[in-house]
């Protein structure tokens, strides 16, 4: 079964083609925004029984194929990786091809703008040509150092009214890859750690907890922010986060399943200054 | 279209008749662009959300009738996403219980799309029907609904199949209608009357009424056409009755990826679940808040038994309540084709084009 793109009544949408007479269905542009990844979490057991799995994936959902390898939910020769190289996705997928199929430099989304994964290197086929450059800006990087910049009372301000727009429809951990787990941490009750209500303290918990279960993890591919009906920004957090990590011990999220994450790895020269 | 009041209300009085309402102390509800305190540091302009307003200028007028549609229904301000239910108090051998006012200020609400005002009639039923629910219609007593007809707004929109429309007037008590230099005003209920009444100066007769309501007409007929959309919902609903195990619903459930946005944005969803929430070691609240069939842990039992164990079975029970189980109930279907759901899915599920793929299996008589 190839799990690819296909124009949708709303533009590119996910597709499942299990008859070779399907193929022609299949489409990339800059609007493939999602993170086919996801349909490879052990979560998607459904799945299974159609076939082997062969993904298309971008340079960014190759990093989150590659976490669910690291982390042994998935084997990697039980899944064919159709590797797309890609100029990045747009910020803002117009239904109609025509509209923005080429994306043009300033509608990629932010996290595209200084992509350096556009070729993916976990594949086990390669397609399209290698496209023009990024443009190369930081707006991604210039936000997430604004928001660094404020004071602590700026900061619980716009995470304050952030998160007062969840409700709490688990978009994000649902389109997520790297959201594996069979049991949320939030889905529990006996005993209950977080509240499910969507009031402040409830959202608070929960979206802090997501984030947190996400460093060193995150492939960065933007799906919790873009399926958030709320728009509310976690690709701030996770940028932070990844920045963090870097500093912290050098790690970069890497599409290379070989390559251990800090959380599952120690080392003597580790920073452990913040432990008390 | 009615039988109440027709009047005209111009452009330049809709500033100082939402800002009377708000000084007499009624709580407004609007369209306005909502987001972040720093739209620059969130990377984002905003996106048009119904929401208090203080200000008329708050009022995402010019984004409502250039095409544009608030996110979230209108419903959260009937059943919101949470809310209590009572607080408890756990003294030496007694619990002491706290139950919530089900009295509710004032409440306009201004620029309401026809599909959301007429999910709240469409919920009246259920909310009424085995227990009365009391929070749900203290709520509704307290608001006035003013509808603004819509012009259309893309393609998703299927309001016109399910007998209503863009300048539908159910579940408004007063419905505008944009014509040259401002709105004609018809009042559709008593309670719309007693708005209209209420601010008498800024509803004015009409100078050339019979124009007008021709402009009007024209207005709506333009915006029909542009979201016409038609379904067969008998051929639909008998194919449901006959279809419980088709394949169908394991091919549509394939790029589910089961969260509950769909039915956070949908007018007409209005499951929920009650918990219980400590607030400190003798104390807590009761809360009520929006649930999904979309979610696994919506059915799960205690012991473990989920009747409901795939997404396939989920994405099922979404269709079926909507266009079978509420039909057969209530004699009508739970949609007001608003086409959020569509807009909303982060996986490209369409419920506009599912429905097509039903229709068109029940034309050729069988199933997938």
């Amino acid at each position: 079964m190839v799990i690819g793109y296909e124009e949708g009544p709303r533009g590119a949408r996910p597709v499942f083609i299990t008859d070779p007479a399907q193929v022609g269905r299949l489409i990339f542009d800059a609007r493939c925004v999602q993170n086919l990844a996801a349909y490879l979490s052990p979560r998607r057991a459904h799945l299974v029984p159609l076939g082997r799995r062969a993904v298309v994936v971008k340079g960014c959902d190759a990093r989150a194929v590659a976490g669910l390898i690291r982390e042994s939910q998935l084997k990697r020769e039980d899944v064919c990786l159709i590797g797309v190289r890609c100029g990045g996705v747009s910020a803002h997928p117009a239904p109609h091809p025509e509209e923005n199929a080429r994306s043009p430099a300033g509608t990629i989304a932010d996290r595209c703008a200084e992509c350096d994964c556009r070729e993916p290197k976990l594949a086990d086929h390669l397609v399209g040509e290698l496209p023009l450059a990024p443009p190369g800006v930081k707006r991604a990087q210039e936000r997430i150092a604004k928001l660094s910049s404020m004071s602590h009372a700026e900061r619980w301000n716009f995470w304050r009214n952030e998160l007062s727009r969840c409700v709490r429809c688990h978009a994000c951990r649902e389109v997520c890859p790297l959201c594996f787990c069979e049991r949320c941490i939030a889905d529990k009750t006996q005993p209950q750690w977080i509240e499910s209500s969507p009031h402040a303290r409830g959202n608070l918990a929960w979206q802090m907890t997501r984030m947190l279960h996400q460093a060193g993890r995150c492939a960065g591919c933007g799906e919790c922010e873009r399926a958030c009906p709320a728009q509310i920004p976690f690709g701030l957090i996770a940028g932070k986060i990844t920045q963090m990590l870097q500093e912290r011990y050098g790690y970069q999220v890497s599409d290379n399943p070989d390559v251990p994450a800090p959380i599952g790895t120690y080392r003597l020269d580790d920073q452990q200054e913040f432990i008390l | 279209m009615s039988g109440g009041k027709s009047s005209m209300l111009r452009a330049d009085g809709v500033a100082g008749l939402v800002a009377d309402w708000l000084t007499s102390g009624k709580r407004v509800i609007a369209p306005a662009v909502t987001g972040a305190v720093d739209a620059a540091v969130a990377g984002a302009s905003g996106y048009l959300a119904y929401r208090p307003i203080s200000r008329p200028e708050e009022i995402g007028l010019k984004r409502l009738l250039g095409g544009d549609m608030p996110r979230f229904s209108a419903k959260e301000f009937f059943l919101p996403p949470t809310e209590p239910l009572l607080q408890w108090r756990q003294k030496k051998n007694d619990v002491e219980l706290a139950e919530v006012s089900a009295e509710f200020e004032s409440t306009v609400l201004f620029g309401v799309k026809p599909c959301d005002a007429a999910a709240l009639e469409l919920l009246d039923k259920v909310m009424g029907w085995d227990y009365r629910d009391e929070l749900w219609f203290g709520r509704r007593q307290a608001a006035t609904v003013v509808a603004l007809a819509c012009p259309g707004v893309d393609d998703s929109c299927f309001c016109t199949a399910l007998g209503m429309g863009p300048d539908g007037a159910r579940g408004a008590d007063l419905l505008l209608t944009p014509v040259e230099g401002g709105y004609l005003a018809e009042t559709l209920t008593a309670k719309g009357e007693a708005l209209m009444d209420s601010s008498g100066k800024y509803f004015t007769v009409a100078e050339s009424g019979e124009a007008v309501s021709q402009e009007a007409r024209g207005f709506r007929e333009k915006a029909r056409r542009r979201v016409e959309k038609n379904f067969h919902f008998d051929q639909i609903s008998g194919w449901l009755g006959g279809h419980f195990s088709d394949a169908f619903w394991d091919r549509l459930a394939l790029r589910c990826h089961g969260c509950g946005a769909c039915a956070a944005v949908c007018p007409t969803c209005h499951c929920f679940d009650i918990v219980d929430e400590p607030d400190g070691v003798d104390s807590g609240t009761r809360r009520r808040n929006w649930d999904t069939c979309q979610s696994a842990r919506f059915t799960l039992h205690g012991s473990g038994h989920n009747p409901r164990h795939s997404q396939s079975a989920r994405c099922r029970q979404r269709v079926l309540h909507k266009f079978s189980v509420f039909p057969a109930r209530f004699h009508e279907i739970l949609c007001t084709g608003c086409g959020r759901c569509a807009r909303c899915c982060p996986a490209g599920m369409d419920l506009p084009d599912n429905l097509r793929q039903i229709e068109k299996l029940a034309a050729e008589g069988k199933g997938l």
